[in-house]
């Protein structure tokens, strides 16, 4: 449907909120606009039609996130519409449906990102998605009962998980009678699904013919736990838990920034670049772990390249450590600052941040020679795994794993947030597309992070004694206006971690979604690793570095 | 250089065998046969014994200690003098552990597995001389064999992965039966440019023809190890042979990473220490082998009694090096293992055997000229 | 092939070098830092009984009962489903609770893990470190006294 409008050409302008209104036009049947982005109520049957405009017509190629939620009246779904060239630029879009029959038209055509985030809304609040191509549960068992995140769900029900054999779902459509192919369980035990993760995988022969993800092993309702806990100081130590290996600190920043734009706080500048240099240390740390269990799955041992990773990793952790006062649950950013100022003495400090700066270059050179020019590891990684920058971005793929593909999207330089817009770093772009060019991006961000650690730590040293501010002033208890709706994401780890958060008025969230960047990176496996052999899955899967928890949160 | 294909090595001059000297010196031999058979069965139980401690030590111990030094630890110190009890430890550990068989598991061929591939390697032993007189066995063919028994493993590789009724099991001894017979080709031919080299097939006369200094530099006598006269063949060997053992960067077959364990899998208790054993022993007999056909069996600087410790020194500087290449290199994948195998190794490997005959043969033909010539 | 050397290069040089980065733990302890958070400690004497540590534990960790006079009775707290947010301590006006560095606690059974607040005063110090100091407590008025020891039996 062509519009007549005069957009711009370029995706990467601005497009304005009259032009998203003459868009929309009259499909749009109310605004909704929340804080961080314009949003629009359209019919549930009109999704298909208002994304694919939205899509070709105006830019947003990025759906970032796709949260489910129930009202008193109607169940809602949220289409969090992004750029990949320009991640400030938002829509929202809101379909409700009504409580009694929640069917919405599905957008999976549009975005192939929709169809995993769908399928978690069928499976946690209970939306049906028409047309949607896999309307399966994702999180929970197929037999489970309800829906836990609607408001009519019965907690008491006992629930029954059959521990029958596991049917074959892939079989059907993979068997023929000119080949012979194998079901294959790959997990939820096995040595490199890097956690409870479990890979339907069809095999002919050692190629894989097909995979399906099967996620939810460990999912503890992250969710529903911050909905459960207060703005002001039970919510902040859960973010750790997501992305529990050493990226905390970037996790919880998601959340502090999310909530200090919903209930507008002010963050000192002091606290700030804390908060970027803690947050640029556990970047390291995670990507040192990314490196190693990625060499562990190539290598196939617990060999060389990990334990110097570990070894490597054992001083940042050190470092943060002092800082926050834990190695992994930080627990140390606070609404409006930090929990704590620099620790005593300071010089003691900044020598051992210097120190680890100082020897890293060293130490990278080693995993160059140990990996990077290994030429073993070269025809392992080189042109297997191929994601093509096109399927990332409709799979909303993000961090290393976009960046690996030459996907140019970094939300500390696109959509600046802290320190980051004053200090002077690179984001790392490969354009191979494949599983070397991930370990590539990784290896590079790591020495951005040394630099950006560097900047700040000669911001602190400098920094006058009387204006070292950790924390504004924030209420005791936070109740932020009713109904207010935002959506934030910063660059975790593993890429976008965005929080919604719809106030209810109360001092807890009435709604708090999680978009999971290990969740929509690892949506991309199947299309990289179909018709390639299984270890180039196994290394596939160890270069999009998930976190099954932060996948199944 | 060469020429030691001209004269056959003369059979009554070679070393008695370990059988015949503990015949002669515990008076069996005057029994008949029924003594020499005794006097047999104990020379085997000895050099048996002999490669079972190394097993035993290198399996738990020796390779926690190398892999940690590798990697900046500490590893095993706690059991006894470093740690070395832990050997004791984990014997009893795996000995006491439960014995779980699959439901579905193929009988026989499941419990014969781990039988076959321990004892194929053990077979092995038999012909190769380690020196200081310990050598069991020398026919005449004593390359081929040891290449025939050590073959044999993988059919113990296939049977355990085919009747664990686990589809890891089955892709790993799938695995192992396509690797190794890419690899044992190429490990076959280059053998077989020694046995140019030598003359003969004979064990304790490849050793023989070794013996000769190829080149003295400054004074230090460089004998002529086929490791120095073809280091090319000795390379293709090395690779060819941990492929063949299914070591790093060639353990495509066990896979931890993706197939969890491969043929392995499904073992525990008696029997996974069986192919664990069988494991070390076959990376011990490649390393025999080497050691015998390019490093000059048990030769070394020091009286001949010392033989059995260069033989030993000599695979274990082979085991060493299995496990540096295990800190060091990725594993390729199943394809390119099968592609270097077929495209690589065996090209290469019979253009080192047509070249090494060529210049055998030419070298040959010289010294005929030279001996018609100058009679 | 030259990668491949390299590779083989760095890992022969750590193997020669000697250095180790793992310890002999227990007889080489780590340092923790002053601001680790471990066991928690608890004085009864300080202890007012507000209720505010119980009221933002995020998971319930803490259990306070009071007679109908608002005196304590019991503080419990169960060591193995705290996840150490240091929250209670954040909270506490008079510093009541606090979190030790000690992180060696070991029990058979989970329950046995639930410590009542007898237990809790009974935590030691983790190398005889204070941790208060440098955790910054900005709580003088509370205090009130102030200078000293802390008396924390």
């Amino acid at each position: 449907m062509s519009t007549g409008l005069d957009l711009p050409a370029d995706a990467s302008l601005e497009v304005t909120d009259d032009q998203l209104e003459a868009l929309v036009g009259d499909r749009a049947l109310a605004r909704d606009d929340h804080k961080n982005a314009p949003g629009f109520v359209i019919r549930p049957d009109d999704v298909q039609d208002v994304l694919f405009d939205l899509r070709d017509q105006a830019g947003f190629d990025y759906l970032s996130c796709v949260t489910g939620q129930q009202y008193a009246d109607r169940y809602e779904s949220v289409y969090h519409l992004k750029k990949y060239d320009d991640p400030t630029q938002e829509v929202s879009i809101v379909v409700p449906t009504s409580t009694d029959d929640p069917v919405s038209q599905t957008a999976a055509p549009v975005y192939d990102a929709a169809n995993w985030a769908e399928r978690e809304n069928f499976d946690l609040v209970g939306i049906d998605y028409e047309g949607h191509p896999d309307p399966r549960r994702i999180l929970l068992p197929e037999t489970w009962q309800g829906h836990p995140l609607s408001l009519d769900y019965n907690q008491e029900k006992p629930q029954v998980v059959t521990l029958a054999e596991h049917a074959n779902p892939l079989q059907a459509d993979q068997k023929d009678s000119e080949t012979d192919t194998m079901f294959l369980n790959i997990g939820p035990h096995h040595p490199a699904t890097h956690g409870v993760l479990h890979v339907k995988a069809v095999l002919d022969g050692e190629t894989v013919v097909d995979v399906d993800p099967d996620i939810g092993y460990l999912h503890r309702c992250e969710e529903q736990m911050c909905q459960q806990g207060t703005y002001r100081h039970q919510i902040m130590p859960y973010p750790d838990r997501w992305d529990y290996v050493s990226a905390g600190l970037l996790n919880e920043w998601a959340y502090a920034r999310a909530v200090e734009d919903l209930a507008d706080i002010e963050v000192p500048e002091y606290a700030q670049v804390i908060r970027t240099m803690g947050a640029e240390l556990c970047r390291i740390a995670a990507h040192m772990l990314a490196l190693g269990t990625f060499a562990l799955d190539v290598f196939g041992d617990f060999t060389a390249v990990f334990q110097y990773a570990f070894r490597d990793r054992e001083v940042v952790q050190d470092i943060l450590e002092d800082l926050t006062g834990q190695r992994l649950m930080f627990n140390y950013f606070r609404l409006g600052g930090v929990a704590w100022d620099l620790p005593e003495p300071r010089e003691e400090f900044f020598a051992k941040t210097r120190d680890f700066l100082d020897d890293l270059p060293q130490k990278v050179s080693e995993y160059e020679d140990l990996i990077v020019t290994n030429e073993i590891f070269q025809v392992r990684c080189v042109d297997t795994g191929i994601l093509e920058p096109e399927v990332a971005k409709s799979y909303g793929a993000t961090g290393p794993t976009a960046r690996g593909s030459g996907v140019d999207m970094d939300l500390r330089r696109d959509d600046p947030y802290g320190y980051y817009e004053h200090l002077d770093w690179d984001v790392i772009t490969e354009d191979g597309m494949d599983n070397y060019s991930r370990v590539l991006v990784r290896m590079g961000e790591v020495e951005e992070s040394a630099k950006i650690i560097e900047q700040c730590v000669d911001l602190l040293e400098d920094w006058p004694e009387d204006e070292r501010e950790i924390q504004s002033n924030v209420p005791r208890t936070l109740k932020p206006p009713a109904d207010t709706e935002v959506y934030r994401g910063v660059e975790a780890a593993k890429g976008e971690l965005g929080i919604y958060i719809r106030s209810d008025g109360t001092d807890k969230p009435g709604r708090f979604k999680i978009r999971s960047p290990c969740f929509h990176n690892l949506s991309t496996l199947p299309e990289m690793t179909e018709g390639e052999y299984i270890p180039d899955l196994i290394a596939s899967l160890g270069s999009l570095d998930i976190v099954l928890g932060e996948v199944d949160r | 250089m060469s020429g030691a294909g001209l004269l056959p090595v003369p059979l009554q001059d070679a070393e008695p065998l370990l059988p015949e000297r503990l015949g002669e010196l515990t008076g069996l031999d005057q029994l008949g046969m029924g003594g020499e058979l005794i006097a047999t069965f104990i020379a085997a139980f000895i050099v048996g014994n002999l490669m079972l401690a190394m097993t035993g030590v290198a399996g738990p111990w020796a390779k926690r200690k190398i892999t940690a030094a590798f990697t900046d630890r500490i590893a095993v110190n706690r059991v006894g003098p470093f740690g070395l009890l832990i050997i004791v430890a984990d014997a009893v550990r795996l000995l006491a552990k439960e014995l779980i068989i699959p439901e579905n598991a193929d009988r026989p061929a499941y419990d014969l597995a781990p039988i076959v591939v321990a004892s194929s390697a053990m077979l092995g032993f038999a012909v190769i001389p380690m020196g200081s007189g310990i050598h069991l066995a020398d026919p005449e063919v004593g390359l081929a064999y040891v290449f025939a028994v050590a073959g044999i493993a993988s059919v113990g590789l296939v049977m355990a992965g085919y009747a664990s009724a686990n589809k890891y099991s089955m892709l790993g001894g799938l695995r192992a039966v396509a690797q190794n017979i890419a690899y044992e080709i190429p490990l076959v031919v280059t053998g077989m440019s020694v046995v140019i080299f030598a003359g003969t097939l004979q064990m304790s006369g490849i050793v023989e023809a070794q013996a000769e200094t190829l080149i003295t530099l400054g004074g230090l006598d460089i004998p002529m190890w086929y490791a120095f006269v073809n280091p090319f063949a000795f390379v293709l060997f090395l690779a060819a042979n941990f492929a063949e053992v299914g070591r790093n960067p060639f353990d495509t077959p066990e896979a931890p990473t993706e197939i969890v364990a491969g043929y392995q899998t499904e073992y525990s208790s008696v029997y996974f220490v069986l192919i664990y054993l069988g494991e070390f022993l076959h990376i011990f007999l490649g390393g025999a082998i080497i050691a015998t056909i390019f490093l000059g069996g048990p030769a070394g600087p020091g009286p001949a009694e010392l033989g059995i410790v260069w033989f030993i020194v000599k695979i274990w500087a082979v085991f060493l090096l299995t496990q540096w290449l295990r800190s060091a290199l990725p594993r390729v994948r199943i394809d390119q293992l099968i592609e270097i195998g077929w495209k690589g190794m065996l090209v290469l490997a019979f253009a080192n055997l047509v070249l090494t005959a060529l210049i055998v043969g030419l070298l040959e033909a010289e010294l005929a000229l030279t001996m018609v010539m100058f009679p | 092939m030259i990668g491949l050397l390299k590779s083989m290069a760095t890992t022969m040089k750590h193997a020669l070098d000697g250095n180790t980065f793992t310890v002999e733990y227990p007889e080489t302890t780590p340092d923790v830092s002053p601001r680790f958070r471990g066991v928690h400690k608890f004085s009864q004497e300080r202890c007012i009984w507000c209720r505010q540590c119980e009221n933002v534990c995020p998971n319930d960790t803490i259990q306070i009962v009071t007679d109908d006079k608002r005196n304590g009775e019991q503080y419990n707290l169960h060591i193995g489903q705290c996840i150490y947010c240091r929250l209670c301590e954040e909270v506490c006006p008079v510093d009541a609770i606090l979190l030790t560095q000690n992180f060696e606690f070991t029990a058979d059974t989970k329950h046995d893990f639930v410590y009542n607040k007898e237990q809790l005063k009974a935590v030691p110090w983790y190398k005889d470190i204070d941790p208060l100091e440098s955790r910054e407590p900005d709580r003088g008025g509370w205090i009130g006294e102030g200078e000293g020891e802390v008396d924390y039996q």
